[in-house]
Order: C-alpha cells, then sequence, then structure tokens
C-alpha cells in the first residue's frame, strides 16, 4: 500500500512522455515475466500466478495490465507522425493506416494474452477487453468494432458449447443454489440480500467469517453489501463511475493522443475489472475470478492500480499545464 | 506527436457512456437483490448462522399430601475456563484451588491447557459458584444448571422414580408425569461463524423456558418413612429377599406409602447398592464363587458386562408392588368368601368339616393343618384360614361364577395405578379351569396378581363394595403455587353388595380378633385382615412369601395396608411375620391420621 502510494507519487511527477520510449522494453518485460511464471512460479490456491524475488511475491499479471496499456497507447498514439492540422481527409487515413495500426496492435498484444491466458484466463479477459477499448478509441470506425463484438458472443458461444464443464458453470449461474459449485455465489447472494437498505453496519457482518469464500477478494463486494446495505455499495458504486468520470476528462483534455489513449485504457481497465466484479458477486453473469480494484486484497494489484492512477495524474497534469 | 482528435474524444465518451450504464444496471441489480429478495435471503443467511441453543426449563416440584417436597431442583453450577481469555493465569490457579477445595496440581494443568474451554469441575454448589464469580476473574466462567435432588434421599425411591440428564423422567412418577413436571425448555439463539463458534456482541433472540407444573400426590412424608423403617427392620429380622408394604386409603384409593425394601438412593440412581450386587451375582454363580466374589462387591461391578449392569440396575429400579405378580396364597380367600356370600353358597354360620384335606376328584389337597380342623363354621374357617372349606365354596360357586366374580371384581383387569409398567393379572384360561384348578384358585394359588391388585381388591370388597383406582396424584399445581388442575379418577363400579361387604368386614375383623391374623390385635382399635403364606414357584424349594392385609377401623376403613415379605428365612407363616408388621404400622400411623381409638366396643369384643 505504501509501497503503491509511492509508486504513485512517483509515477504522477515524471512526464508521461518519458515512458513512452519505456513502452516496448516494458511490455517485453511483461512477456519475460509472464513467461518466467509459468516456469518458476508458486503456486497458491491451485494457480500458478506468483513470482518469488527474494521475500517479495509478485504476480507477473497484474503488471502486464499497464505494460499493455503503455505499449498500445505508445503504437496508437505516436507511431506515425501527424503534421497535418485537421484538413486531412480522415476517411482515407483512417482506410489505410489505422487497419494496419489494428493488426499489428492485435499482433503486439496476442503474445501476453496467450501467456497471461495460460493459467489466468480472467486477466487475459481483462487484458484483450482493455486492448479492444484502446485500439476502439484509437480507430475512428465503428462498424468493425460491432463485427467484432458480434465475432466474440458467437465464438464464446462456441467455446462454451464445446466442453461441457463450461456449460455447468452457465447452470451454475442459472441456479447457484442446485449445484456445489454455486456455494459461492450463493454465499455472496446471502450476504448482499441479508444487508438490506442500510447494511448490518461496519464490521458487523456475519458472511465474512467464513462462509463466503474468498471474502477478501473477489466476493468483497458481498460482504460491503451485507455491511453497508444497498446504500454504501450504491455509494461505492457511484465512487468507481466518478472516477470513471475523471479519466474521461483526463482522457478527452490531454494534450495529446498518447496520453489520451493511456488514461482511456485505464479507464478501461478500471470500468472492466470493476463492472465484472460486481456482475459476478451479484450473480449477473457465471462466475469468474476477478477482483475489484482498489478494494480487493492483493498487493501486486494495488501497487499497478495505483501506478496507473500515478500515470493518469501525469497525463492530467500535462494537460493543466499546457493552456 | 499526434494529437486527440474528436473521434477520439467522441470514443472515449461513449465508452464511458456504456461503463456508466453498465454500473447503472449493476445498481438497479443490487436493489432488486437487497431490497425485493432481501428477505428471502435474509432468512436463508439467518438460518446458516443461528444456532439454537436450549435453556433447561425448571422441572416441577413432587410434593406430598402435606405440602413437603419430595422432588426438588438445586442449582448446581459448572466451572470452566476460557484459556485464551485469561489474563492473569497464578491469580485464577490460586482462586479456583481455595474455593473448589482442588489440589493445585490438577487445577493448574486444566488451566494451562490450551484449549477452547476447560472444565474444571461439574455440579459445583451455587454458593461456591457464587463466590468465584465474585471474584470477576477473566476467562473463567460459571455455568448454571438445574440438577434433580431428592431430599429424602432413597425414601419411596422406586415410587418417585428419578430424571436422566435431559431432565426427563426415567422411571416411576417421574416419567409417568413427566408432561406435567417437564415444563418448556426455552431456547438461545445466537449467531455464529461458519465452524459454529458463537459470535460475541451479537444480539441473542432468547424464548424464555416456562417452569413445569408442581405435582401433589397423596404420598405422607411420615408414613411412608415409618412403613419403610418397619419394612427395613422386618427385612433384616427375617433375611428376606424384599419387602414390599402398601398404605393405602380404601374409601378413594389414595396410597400414603408403598415401599420395596431395599430402596435405592435416588440422587445416585446408577449405582448399584451392595443388596443388588449380591443378588445379582447370586443369580448368576454357584456357591463357591459367590463367596469368593462378594469379598470385594465393588470389584463385582466393575467386572459385570454393560449388559449385566443394565439388568442389576432394572432389578434395583423395579417396583415390585406393581411391576411383579405372586401367587396371592391365603389373602384371595376374602375373594373367595366375598364372591360365596355375595352369590349366597354360604353364610357365616355354615358348618363345615375338616379332616386336614380335602379330595378334589381324584386329588388329595392338604389343609395347612394336616391334623384337620374338625367341625366348624365358616367364620372360624376363615379365622383359620382353612384350606378345605375354601375349597368348598370354590366348588359350590362353580367355575362360572367364579370367573364371574374375579372379573366383576375387576380382577382381570389392571387396577389403572398412576405408575408405570404395572404388571397384568395371570390367570388360567376360563375353558382350561376343572375341579382341581377351581380348588386351588379359592385359596389363591396357580394364578398371580400384583400386590397393589389385591389390595385394591380387597379394599374394594371391604369400603362398602365400590371398586376403587389406586392413585398417587392428587392435584397440580403451578409454580406459583396455585391450583391448575385436581385429578380426577373415574367413579368405581360396585363389584359387592353394601350388606355383603359389611358382612366381610366383620369376617375379617373376626380372623384379627383371635383369628390366624391376630399378631396384628392392637388394642383399643377395630381391626380386620387376612394372613397368607404361600410357596413359591417352583414348590419344594423351601421359598416362601408371607403376607397380610389388614384394614382400620373395621366397622368403617380409612386406612388399609398389605406387606408382603419374600422369602423370608425361619419361621415363614404370614401370620407370625407379616401381620405384626401392619400392627406396628397401624398402631404409629392410625393415631396420627386421627383414627381414635374405640375402647369400649373392644372391650366387648373380648
Amino acid at each position: 500500500m505504501a509501497l503503491g502510494l509511492a509508486a504513485m507519487t512517483a509515477v504522477s511527477s515524471i512526464d508521461y512522455h518519458a515512458l513512452k520510449r519505456l513502452a516496448g522494453p516494458a511490455y517485453l518485460l511483461s512477456l519475460v515475466l509472464s513467461g518466467a511464471v509459468l516456469l518458476f512460479g508458486d503456486a497458491y490456491n491451485g494457480s500458478r500466478r506468483w513470482l518469488s524475488i527474494g521475500p517479495l511475491s509478485f504476480q507477473p499479471a497484474e503488471y502486464a495490465k499497464p505494460a499493455v496499456i503503455l505499449l498500445l497507447a505508445s503504437v496508437a498514439g505516436g507511431k506515425t507522425r501527424s503534421p497535418d492540422a485537421g484538413a486531412h481527409d480522415g476517411r482515407i487515413f483512417g482506410n489505410t493506416r489505422s487497419r494496419s495500426l489494428t493488426v499489428s496492435v492485435f499482433l503486439a498484444v496476442l503474445p501476453i494474452v496467450a501467456l497471461v491466458g495460460k493459467n489466468n484466463l480472467s486477466t487475459a479477459v481483462i487484458i484483450l477487453g482493455i486492448a479492444m477499448i484502446m485500439i476502439f478509441v484509437s480507430n475512428p470506425k465503428y462498424l468493425p468494432f460491432l463485427w467484432m463484438i458480434l465475432a466474440g458472443v458467437g465464438f464464446l458461444a462456441v467455446f462454451l458449447s464445446l466442453e461441457s464443464y463450461r456449460l455447468e458453470r452457465l447452470a451454475v449461474w442459472r441456479h447457484p443454489e442446485l449445484y456445489e459449485k454455486g456455494y459461492q455465489t450463493l454465499q455472496g447472494l446471502y450476504a448482499i440480500g441479508s444487508g438490506g437498505l442500510f447494511g448490518l453496519g461496519l464490521g458487523n457482518g456475519i458472511q465474512k467469517l467464513g462462509f463466503v469464500p474468498e471474502a477478501q477478494n473477489d466476493m468483497i463486494f458481498s460482504v460491503i453489501c451485507e455491511e453497508l446495505g444497498l446504500f454504501g455499495a450504491a455509494i461505492l458504486i457511484l465512487l468507481f463511475l466518478l472516477l470513471l468520470w475523471r479519466f474521461m476528462v483526463i482522457a478527452t483534455h490531454a494534450p495529446d493522443l498518447f496520453g489520451s489513449l493511456i488514461a482511456a485504457g485505464i479507464m478501461g481497465h478500471i470500468a472492466i475489472q470493476v463492472i465484472l466484479n460486481i456482475a459476478v458477486v451479484t450473480n449477473t453473469i457465471p462466475n469468474t475470478g476477478i477482483t475489484l480494484p482498489f478494494v480487493s486484497y492483493g498487493g501486486t494489484s494495488m501497487l499497478f492500480l495505483l501506478s496507473e492512477m500515478g500515470l493518469a495524474l501525469s497525463v492530467s497534469r500535462g494537460s493543466t499545464i499546457r493552456p | 506527436m499526434q494529437k486527440t482528435r474528436s473521434f477520439h474524444r467522441r470514443k472515449i465518451l461513449l465508452i464511458f457512456v456504456c461503463c456508466m450504464a453498465a454500473l447503472l444496471f449493476l445498481i438497479g441489480r443490487l436493489s432488486f437483490l437487497m431490497i425485493a429478495k432481501s428477505e428471502y435471503y435474509t432468512t436463508l443467511a439467518e438460518n446458516l448462522h443461528e444456532r439454537e441453543r436450549s435453556i433447561k426449563a425448571e422441572r416441577g416440584q413432587i410434593l406430598d399430601r402435606n405440602g413437603t417436597v419430595l422432588a426438588d431442583n438445586r442449582t448446581v453450577c459448572t466451572v470452566s475456563v476460557i484459556h485464551s481469555q485469561i489474563t492473569d493465569p497464578e491469580q485464577v490457579i490460586e482462586v479456583l484451588c481455595a474455593e473448589l477445595g482442588m489440589d493445585e496440581e490438577t487445577v493448574r494443568t486444566r488451566v494451562e491447557k490450551n484449549s477452547s474451554i476447560e472444565r474444571i469441575r461439574s455440579n459445583v454448589d451455587k454458593e461456591t459458584g457464587d463466590a468465584i464469580r465474585s471474584y470477576g476473574l477473566d476467562g473463567v466462567k460459571v455455568d448454571e444448571d438445574y440438577k434433580r435432588y431428592y431430599p429424602y434421599e432413597s425414601m419411596a425411591s422406586k415410587v418417585l422414580g428419578f430424571t436422566g440428564a435431559d431432565n426427563q423422567g426415567i422411571i416411576g412418577l417421574e416419567v409417568r408425569y413427566d408432561e406435567v413436571l417437564s415444563g418448556t425448555p426455552g431456547t438461545i439463539l445466537t449467531l455464529t461463524d461458519a465452524r459454529g463458534i458463537e459470535l460475541e456482541d451479537t444480539a441473542e433472540t432468547r424464548v424464555e423456558p416456562v417452569a413445569g407444573n408442581d405435582l401433589v400426590i397423596s404420598m405422607d412424608a411420615n408414613i411412608q418413612q415409618y412403613v419403610e423403617q418397619a419394612a427395613y427392620t422386618v427385612l433384616e429380622e427375617k433375611q428376606a429377599d424384599s419387602v414390599s408394604i402398601i398404605v393405602m386409603n380404601p374409601q378413594n384409593g389414595e396410597i400414603y406409602a408403598m415401599t420395596n425394601v431395599p430402596e435405592f438412593d435416588l440422587n445416585d440412581p446408577y449405582t448399584l447398592t451392595e443388596f443388588y450386587i449380591e443378588t445379582q451375582l447370586s443369580d448368576e454363580t454357584d456357591e463357591d464363587a459367590e463367596t469368593a466374589l462378594s469379598v470385594n462387591a465393588l470389584d463385582a461391578v466393575s467386572s459385570m458386562t454393560n449388559e449385566e449392569l443394565q439388568d442389576a440396575l432394572n432389578k434395583m429400579w423395579r417396583n415390585g408392588c406393581i411391576n411383579d405378580t405372586y401367587e396371592p396364597g391365603s389373602t384371595f380367600k376374602i375373594i373367595t368368601a366375598a364372591a360365596g356370600l355375595e352369590e349366597g353358597v354360604v353364610t357365616l354360620s355354615d358348618t363345615f368339616y375338616c379332616p386336614g384335606y380335602k379330595l378334589v376328584d381324584d386329588r388329595r389337597i392338604r389343609c395347612h393343618k394336616t391334623a384337620g380342623h374338625g367341625s366348624e363354621t365358616f367364620l372360624e374357617a376363615a379365622q383359620n384360614s382353612c384350606n378345605p372349606v375354601f375349597i368348598e365354596v370354590g366348588l359350590r360357586l362353580g367355575v362360572d361364577n367364579y370367573f364371574k366374580y374375579f372379573d366383576q371384581f375387576g380382577l382381570n383387569d389392571k387396577t389403572g395405578i398412576d405408575l408405570p409398567g404395572e404388571a397384568a393379572t395371570i390367570m388360567h384360561k376360563k375353558e382350561n379351569v376343572g375341579q382341581v384348578e377351581l380348588a386351588t384358585i379359592s385359596f389363591g394359588q396357580s394364578f398371580q396378581i400384583t400386590p397393589i391388585q389385591l389390595i385394591t381388591t380387597a379394599a374394594s370388597i371391604v369400603n362398602g363394595g365400590i371398586r376403587i383406582t389406586p392413585h398417587f396424584a392428587v392435584s397440580v399445581l403451578d409454580a406459583d403455587g396455585a391450583l391448575l388442575e385436581v385429578c380426577q379418577y373415574e367413579e368405581g363400579e360396585r363389584i359387592l353388595s353394601e350388606e355383603t361387604s359389611e358382612t366381610m368386614r366383620y369376617l375379617l375383623e373376626q380372623v384379627v380378633d383371635g383369628g390366624s391374623g391376630k399378631n396384628a390385635y392392637i388394642e383399643g382399635y377395630r381391626i380386620g385382615g387376612k394372613t397368607a403364606t404361600s410357596e413359591t414357584l417352583p414348590r419344594g424349594q423351601g421359598k416362601y412369601i408371607s403376607s397380610f392385609v389388614g384394614f382400620a377401623p373395621a366397622d368403617d376403613p380409612q386406612v388399609i395396608c398389605l406387606c408382603v415379605i419374600n422369602n423370608p428365612q425361619g419361621t415363614y407363616y404370614g401370620g407370625t411375620i407379616a401381620a405384626p408388621v401392619v400392627k406396628d404400622i397401624f398402631e404409629n400411623i392410625l393415631p396420627y391420621l386421627g383414627i381414635e381409638k374405640t375402647l369400649a366396643e373392644t372391650e366387648t369384643a373380648e
């Protein structure tokens, strides 16, 4: 936490343009680390996601997120020199450059998605999501993305129906009380349901006392609901919304596309995690392990989230410095 | 450096709007879960968290007819320590040693044992518990509990019965009136975590227990004590196996006393008394082994299998007055006489001749006086307890009539006494009864009834002819002592005419007044009664049951008493050993019951 705050302050004080040059190496590093974790990682809870460096253990997948944001921002926002001042023909621009860009970005992101996805599917999905959002922002077109979304849904359907255990996950989602694997979901629902309007009061939750598995991690939101009620939970969601709004403001006011894309990427990252986490906890979508940014327990995640905040602040400062 | 273009901003805004929509949708979903389905999930969650702990209800007392408490509750404490909460172990050890009188080493090991909760001692007096609590030591827990307590210890043990660990009646009145006494246990609902450990500082829902009601019984502790004392005296004098005595009001069936000595300690019902250890051993071992084993009776107990121990306990708890049947012998002549007189086949002045035996079919049934009683009236025959005469009366009645009266007197049914496990009469089937069987039945042999059946039938014959229901329960009081219910017993049927009943009272008074029951005679009182001596089955072992049933005053019976001595050594005649016991009891309880001597009449009788 302290380390995270320090990182945030440090990152926010440097000019984010300096990071542009580091984007490539940083991404390569994330590839190396993700590769290393597959080979030398420590298993915890049955997943090999941790890399020990001396006394510190660390999740490379968390590091991969900001690395991808940086890489994509630098690739999409900085590669081409753009001397023209507005009068340029947008259509031609979009057709020629952006398509190759989209392809190259995808090619750049795929290795890390593959590496991370090897044993942490949900993080891989988040990285892919971040990439999607950043490409979407950097590309002037809309239609191709609609096709991509439809294609994605179709792919998902095929993906799920291929293996029966994936369908089982769906069945558990529909009726968590009928399945043993629905235990976590059901316990989360108990916690949420017993919260009522104003909750049991901070610290008075009972479900966290061993009933809800991973109460301090993925299921933290259910405990918040139980203790603070609908009122507290809604305020938390609105706080996240406020945060996202600030990212949007930073992104739209960034002095250049690079900064704008960085802020948009961070916004996408946090938005995806918040939405997916709460959706999972409320059993709106099938269960998958995604943490709630800033709230869930996890040192690595916190460190890099705060670093991302620093990055956004740096972008924000860049925009205010300029007239 | 590339500039941000307007489409970039639009797209960022679009993404933000999408996110906002998604988050708002989730707030909506949350609202649905937390408002609309809140109750559903709250209930489910509470079911998951709540642990129900029951609070024992205080069991009602059992009071005798004068309000003396026979079965009570004592608050006992259990002292335990919670290791993690102890702040000053040395002081805890010191206080517990001093207050509980335990040695330091034992206490220290328990206090220092790293367990969630360690019991130091249970069944601690309330005063001691309060004293320990007053120190306010961290980590020392004093829990209160009720324990059934019988102030008179072994008195009327087989009648009162005792309770088990869950406060439920096991035998006797405790089980018969369990519903009245037990009350309704309360509950404490507490919240627990997933491991079932109670959470502190959570509001607990408490349903208070409802104390049981008090039961007033017809027993009189003073009479009971005296009767037991008398029973123990004759038990020891005659080295008998057991002595059963019942004292009852023949008018309404209220039982004043009922004992089967040896009794057992109700406060310690699972410990075999020495007497029953020996009984158990002699039942299953030959003589040599018996002497060897009885050297150390306690060793013998520990060597018993569980089954043997349970058998021995059941034997010890058995209420012979109602659970066991016996051949009543000559006391049953009361029934034969009543039936004969009622049917008109005999009168008091009819004369008979007893040669010392009676020939029935091809059987020669002997009188206890082998020389014969010679010529005698029916009244004299009753005084002499002459078998041939009663055989003759039985034969005059015939099988049909005899069975009619047997049934009419209620001998085929149970008495309906309010104690569990009453044994039924063991009687011949009517179609199997020939002259010989009828002859033996007439003087009380070849069939079995319970002592309570005999005294109840005898009481009904002498009380004016109304069948009574023997009972203990008189009324039910609530916890504050207010009357809740007066126990009702069925109005008995008439089983005998007033006249015959009066004749029977006269006949039985004559038995005591100069007949075989003369040892029950008390100067100044009019007492009626009948003796009996019967050999137990199998015959020829020299084991007898001596008994006497007596009532007073003979003209208006207020109290009736049956004494059954099982397997006395030495003299075994009922008139010699059982009648004096009843006399002794009457001498003491008649004045106690306010029954005055009627001197003038006894003088004329003599």
